[in-house]
């Protein structure tokens, strides 16, 4: 059975979409939860939907004195999910360096400097869980992803070398690799992809588009006891949408 | 500030798949043989890069005509 009893797990990126499902999830299988998120109004729409107490704090992970600041105020912690992250879609073109440094500052750098930063801080117990949310397009893109793709592939082995470091303490690190979810980010591709192509796109998954729920369970099995024996592994989850895939 | 026959044809030249010359501030760029989310995709990056203005999905959603689209980026200007 997943339970979080007293584990004490950080939630980033839970002012939103997956985050937020997670951030309820692990409330309610008993996690001492810590949220943080850059929108405050939202952030605090999290924590009013969580049934115990919680820590929230506004920070923004792009920002390296923020994620600095964040650290400083934690307690130790037996896992974290990372799920801050964003989407620009761009065609190769028009690729400019500052698009580059926005969209790995925040889908990788953020991820390293706060593995680094909570690591040196020793703010990471023996036996913790850290998930990493990728996505399945790092294996498979799509059109105007190709920045996207390319930080969340980075992110990916990154996450495998900080297994392989972490095992040694039994910190486990795994990676989740949904393919679309129903958040606020599809919402956004609705209005700029034709509704002909959003259908076309709905129908290559046999089990539909995913839900936050989906992803947010199999988070919380990463960072539960139930899977003490996984660690280095990067979890599909697609709804079936490569099954047909050459 | 771009005129809107600079701004008509940037995104002709961006568009690279268009015949030189047959896109005007009257085309309902969404008709345009095809279309795709290709091309929505190089507007907001055309506009993004030229004009400094980031065109929102429901901003393309809204227009129809090129000169929707620059009536758009004008009003966001100011």
């Amino acid at each position: 059975m997943i339970e979080l009893k007293n584990k004490t797990i950080l939630v980033t990126g839970a002012s939103s979409g997956i985050g937020r499902a997670t951030a309820q999830l692990c409330d309610s299988l008993g996690a001492n939860l810590i949220i943080t998120g850059r929108n405050s109004d939202e952030l605090n729409k999290t924590k009013a939907l969580l049934k115990n107490k919680c820590d929230s704090f506004v920070a923004d992970l792009s920002n390296e004195e923020e994620i600095n600041q964040l650290i400083s105020k934690l307690s130790t912690i037996d896992g974290f999910v990372h799920c801050a992250g964003m989407i620009n879609p761009l065609p190769v073109k028009f690729i400019k360096s500052k698009h580059i440094d926005e969209l790995f500052k925040i889908n990788f750098s953020s991820a390293v400097l706060l593995s680094s930063g909570l690591l040196s801080a020793k703010k990471i117990n023996e036996n913790a869980s850290v998930v990493f949310i990728s996505s399945v397009s790092s294996q498979h893109p799509y059109t105007g992803g190709a920045l996207y793709t390319a930080s969340k592939s980075a992110l990916e082995a990154f996450a495998r070398g900080f297994a392989l470091e972490a095992s040694t303490k039994k910190i486990r690190v795994n990676t989740l690799a949904p393919a679309l979810v129903r958040t606020k980010i599809l919402e956004q591709s609705e209005e700029i992809y034709s509704k002909e192509e959003i259908a076309e796109i709905e129908n290559r998954y046999p089990l539909g588009i995913g839900e936050p729920i989906d992803v947010a369970n199999a988070i919380a099995f990463l960072l539960s006891s139930s899977s003490k024996w996984i660690t280095g592994t990067i979890l599909q989850m697609d709804g079936g949408l490569l099954l047909n895939s050459k | 500030m771009i005129s809107i026959e600079e701004f008509t044809k940037g995104l002709e030249v961006e568009f690279e798949d268009v015949e030189p010359g047959t896109l005007t501030p009257e085309t309902n760029y969404k008709n345009i043989k095809g279309w795709s989310s290709m091309h929505a995709l190089i507007i907001i990056a055309y506009v993004d890069s030229t004009c400094n203005i980031i065109l929102s999905g429901a901003d393309l959603k809204s227009a129809q005509t090129i000169r929707d689209l620059y009536n758009i980026v004008i009003e966001k200007i100011k």
